[in-house]
């Protein structure tokens, strides 16, 4: 596995590793503050942008690989 | 006003559209392979099966209950999809090699193809899923219930028939309609298009009454702002205090193992994928598909909350608010929309099913109590089929009582919850499966069935609380009255969730013996050979090796099992391949290992790897024993094998290294000789000006009686020898500054024809006595150059000319000529011209033609001439002239 494949595949490790850890607890208490914005709860503005955020990410990664699978170690 | 007549009537219609849908959809995609079911987003679509009625109606009843709980069933499949290169892409590869049909056909082959583990596994699902199934009949009964209860005219012909009679009317419609599409023919690859067609189709429904549903109340509630600031003055607040606890947690995880092993999921996901690349669309397209789902339940839920009066089903608020404000159109389109959802999930889970419990129970019965392969001569492909139409009906059945049973619990969500707590009791066994080599399959019967019987402890005894006194007094007291075995407070660990604390003990007993066991025994052969295949599924270009070696089998028996299984056609057609491809007559074909091997897997496609694998046993006899001595080195092999081509990329790296050393080393010798010849060339042209320079000055000294006639003689040879040696010497430094291009030298725009002038003119005495013949001359032209060197080029060849030139009327014919953007000059004579075997050499240094006969030059002039004009971009040849002698033709590129 060239250079390049290899550091998408990094980077696709970061963000599942990242999307697991932001969702649990404790970071997810950092977000967690009885603040309202428009009307609707912060925690959940936090929540479904993370996963707006790891949905967009997953996008581009999965573009940036290049197509053919090759042998590369998974 | 909606009645349950009218929407009992829509959904048949539905159901109907569905079932035409699923028709062409396979006629389709049989036809054309290139349709666009085949794409992408059919693919994603269909995952989307995931998202069933407990989506629809019960996230809304749970956001309602506990607030944020119900995001984590969505966040947890969307890390699996973020991380789909690793685990999904791996699960989707394997999963084509080795043509697994489910997810206990993947465990079992992993582990040496063992039968029992497959079984264990298909029982386990099959209750595990009962729950879900159930919830599903549920969620639709009430769905009919609730529009038959908001008008007093919507009972209809539903008068008098309760939840259970209703649920039993809606559980054999489903049956009866899996069975009508879901198992027409058994596809090699267990693939059903058709069906794939549908539920694409229904996830798009599905949403799209969820977005319209949200929109809706979106809209009447005034904007979300409104909506939650009026629930607020109610009282009624999204609280996250107590969300991020053990629950959270725990329900994360259990749906992060669900998305990969739910029986449904595993064949949308891994078997009917048909491009490994509809992975790299699928891994942000679903988790955006649940983004959109989940967008308007936590609105949907406190809006509720705050218009429906207290009491009523949270679980249907997507359904009961648009009655509620006299939207009979949209609460129709959220019931087609909950109802699509159940329908997707039990059609394809009992498809899933029926499919594990045809191929790993009931085939191996039949390969059990059928002696040998002659008995049965219809095929098995029908046996097959009515195998899974039977359980189809047993998994609806099983749904059904359980429905029966627990139909006094309230909540959606919970039921479905039991349901992933068993059926993540796989997840450990199927990464070790993927990932750690050693896993063996002692400790993964082991851990699935201790995983197992904690969670019928723990989780689905205790879902019949609500009906069973006995087991209401267990859940208090323990069994006899032990306490520290109360299934909600095993070993006294009190206070926990009770789904907490489930699927904390199963999982973590599950997680324990299969690592303990799997440290403690060793695997057998072909155990070993499957977890390198699996393992290494990327390690290396994978030949897929068979498992049998050549016995007793003849090409004969194997088409007769190939037949029975797969079909007169496609076993004709396997057979007829392969004797093209070995080139031999299909009466004549020899089973290699690999055919063997490729007849296993096309078998495993259609009734599960185990009964593949005893199926060809029974006719490939004496494999086993030599198979067990072949695979136990398999094992080995595969690191010598690895080992030797590290040692090969390393010795091929020294050999091309050892290789251009060499070549430089030629080079440098080759080099070295040159120089030594060309030192002996030029000491032997220096030593005879020498030696005549030093025998006429000893003379000189002696004093002897010298004339000064001979004397002046003397004086004047030792002086011309002199100034050849200084000639030949400038010319040898000449020659190397040339070729090593030292001399600075400039191409600059010259005219040729002034040089080829200045030339002749410097010839003038040279070419006394001599007829030149001026061979028609081009005009001024322009040529990149020195026009000095390009002087010295034309003198020398000149002066050849006339030199080596015996001829008693000697004659120079000098011609030049543009023509094609290049400008040549032709120097030609009439002297002996330039023998044959001379012709290549002239050119090199210290060569004179064999004629010469002064030894007035070094041989180098041609070698610098030659120099010259390669530095100039020109050419300096030996060509055919028009005179009997030597002709040089110097071209030159004109400049533009």
């Amino acid at each position: 596995m060239s250079e390049r494949p290899r550091r998408i595949r990094g980077g696709m490790f970061l963000l599942t590793m990242l999307g697991g850890l932001l969702m649990l607890p404790p970071l997810v208490y950092v977000f967690d503050q009885n603040i309202s914005h428009f009307g609707i709860p912060q925690i959940v503005f936090y929540l479904f942008a993370l996963w707006l955020l790891l949905v967009i990410g997953t996008g581009l990664l999965a573009h940036a690989m290049p197509r053919d699978p090759g042998d590369g170690e998974g | 006003m909606l009645s349950a007549d009218f929407v009992i009537a829509t959904a048949i219609a539905y159901v109907g559209l569905l079932f035409v849908l699923a028709y062409f959809g396979d006629r389709r995609a049989r036809s054309n392979k290139r349709s666009f079911l085949h794409s992408p987003a059919v693919y994603t679509l269909s995952i989307s099966v995931y998202c069933t009625s407990w989506t629809f109606y019960g996230a809304v009843g749970n956001a309602a209950r506990s607030g944020l709980e119900f995001l984590t069933i969505y966040l947890g499949p969307t890390l699996v999809f973020v991380g789909w290169w690793f685990l999904l892409r791996r699960l989707v590869r394997i999963s084509h090699l080795q043509r697994i049909t489910s997810v206990a056909d993947l465990l079992s082959s992993r582990f040496g193809k063992s039968n029992r583990l497959a079984v264990l596994i298909t029982c386990i699902a099959v209750v595990g899923i009962a729950p879900y199934i159930a919830l599903q009949l549920k969620a639709v009964t009430s769905s009919i219930q609730a529009v038959a209860g908001s008008s007093e005219f919507g009972q209809g012909s539903l008068q008098g028939i309760d939840d259970v009679g209703l649920a039993f009317g809606i559980a054999a419609g489903m049956a009866l309609f899996t069975i009508l599409f879901g198992t027409r023919h058994v596809d090699a690859k267990e693939q059903h298009h058709g069906v794939v067609a549908a539920i694409a189709f229904e996830a798009v429904v599905k949403l799209t009454a969820l977005l319209a549903v949200g929109i809706f109340v979106v809209y009447v509630g005034g904007g979300f702002e409104s909506i939650f600031a009026e629930a607020a003055a109610k009282g009624i607040v999204v609280d996250a205090q107590d969300t991020f606890d053990a629950r959270w947690l725990t329900t994360l995880g259990l749906s992060v193992a669900a998305i990969v092993c739910l029986p449904r999921q595993f064949q949308v996901t891994v078997v009917e994928n048909s491009d490994e690349n509809h992975l790299r669309v699928a891994s942000w397209a679903f988790p955006a598909y649940m983004l959109l789902m989940s967008l308007f339940i936590l609105p949907i839920a406190v809006f509720g909350l705050t218009k429906m009066p207290a009491g009523s089903n949270p679980d249907m608020f997507a359904l009961t608010l648009p009655l509620a404000f006299g939207q009979d159109g949209l609460a129709l389109f959220a019931f087609i929309g909950g109802f699509s959802s159940a329908t997707s999930m039990i059609i394809l889970e009992s498809i899933a099913l029926s499919i594990m419990v045809s191929n790993h129970i009931v085939m191996p019965l039949i390969l059990r109590f059928s002696s040998g392969v002659s008995s049965d001569g219809r095929g098995v492909t029908r046996l097959l089929l009515v195998a899974r139409r039977f359980s189809i009906v047993l998994i609806l059945s099983l749904g059904f009582f359980y429905f029966f049973f627990t139909r006094d619990s309230d909540a959606l969500a919970p039921i479905g919850l039991i349901s992933f707590t068993a059926i993540a009791q796989f997840f450990p066994a199927v990464i070790a499966a993927l990932f750690w080599r050693d896993a063996s399959l002692k400790a993964a019967t082991t851990a699935i069935a201790a995983g197992f019987v904690f969670w019928v402890w723990c989780s689905f005894l205790p879902s019949f609380e609500s009906v069973s006194p006995h087991v209401a007094w267990l859940l208090a007291n323990g069994p006899w009255g032990i306490s520290w075995l109360r299934p909600e407070a095993m070993f006294g660990l009190d206070g926990l969730d009770p789904l907490a604390h489930a699927a904390f003990w199963s999982l973590s007993a599950n997680i324990l013996l299969l690592t303990l066991v799997s440290l403690v025994t060793s695997p057998s052969a072909l155990e070993r050979i499957q977890a390198s295949i699996f393992v290494d599924v990327f390690k290396r270009g994978h030949v897929p090796r068979g498992n049998f070696v050549p016995g007793s089998a003849t090409a004969n028996d194997l088409f007769f099992v190939a037949e029975r299984v797969l079909g007169d056609r496609r076993a004709a057609a396997l057979f007829e391949a392969e004797a093209r491809d070995s080139g031999v007559d299909p009466d004549m074909l020899e089973p290699s290992p690999g055919f063997i091997g490729r007849l296993e897997r096309e078998l495993a496609g259609s009734i599960g790897a185990a009964s593949a694998h005893v199926m060809l046993s029974k006719v490939v006899s004496g494999s086993d024993v030599s198979l067990e001595e072949m695979m136990q080195m398999a094992d080995e092999t595969q690191q010598v094998i690895s080992y030797s081509q590290e040692l090969e990329k390393t010795s091929a790296e020294l050999r091309s290294t050892a290789q251009q050393l060499e070549d430089a080393n030629a080079q440098l010798r080759e080099l070295d000789s040159q120089k030594d010849e060309f030192l002996s060339q030029v000491s032997h042209e220096v030593r005879t000006p020498m030696t005549s320079i030093r025998s006429f000055s000893e003379i000189l000294l002696d004093g002897g009686e010298i004339d000064a006639g001979q004397r002046q003689h003397f004086v004047s040879t030792i002086h011309q020898e002199s100034l050849r040696l200084t000639k030949l010497l400038d010319e040898i430094l000449d020659l190397s500054a040339l070729e090593r291009g030292e001399r600075s030298w400039e191409n600059r725009p010259v005219d040729a024809e002034a040089a080829l002038d200045r030339a002749l003119t410097v010839c003038e005495g040279l070419l006394r006595g001599v007829m030149v013949e001026q061979g028609g001359r081009a005009q001024t032209t322009m040529v990149e150059g020195d026009a000095d060197r390009l002087c010295q080029v034309f003198i020398n060849l000149i002066s050849n000319a006339v030199k080596y030139n015996d001829s008693a009327k000697p004659l120079l014919r000098i011609a030049s000529t543009v023509r094609a953007g290049s400008y040549t000059v032709d120097i030609a004579d009439n002297g002996p011209g330039i023998a044959k075997g001379e012709r290549k050499l002239i050119f090199e240094k210290f060569s004179r033609g064999q004629r010469a006969t002064d030894q007035s030059g070094a041989g180098l002039g041609l070698a610098i001439s030659r120099q010259i004009v390669t530095r100039m971009n020109g050419s300096l040849d030996l060509v055919q002239g028009a005179l009997p002698g030597a002709c040089f033709r110097v071209r030159l590129a004109v400049m533009r």
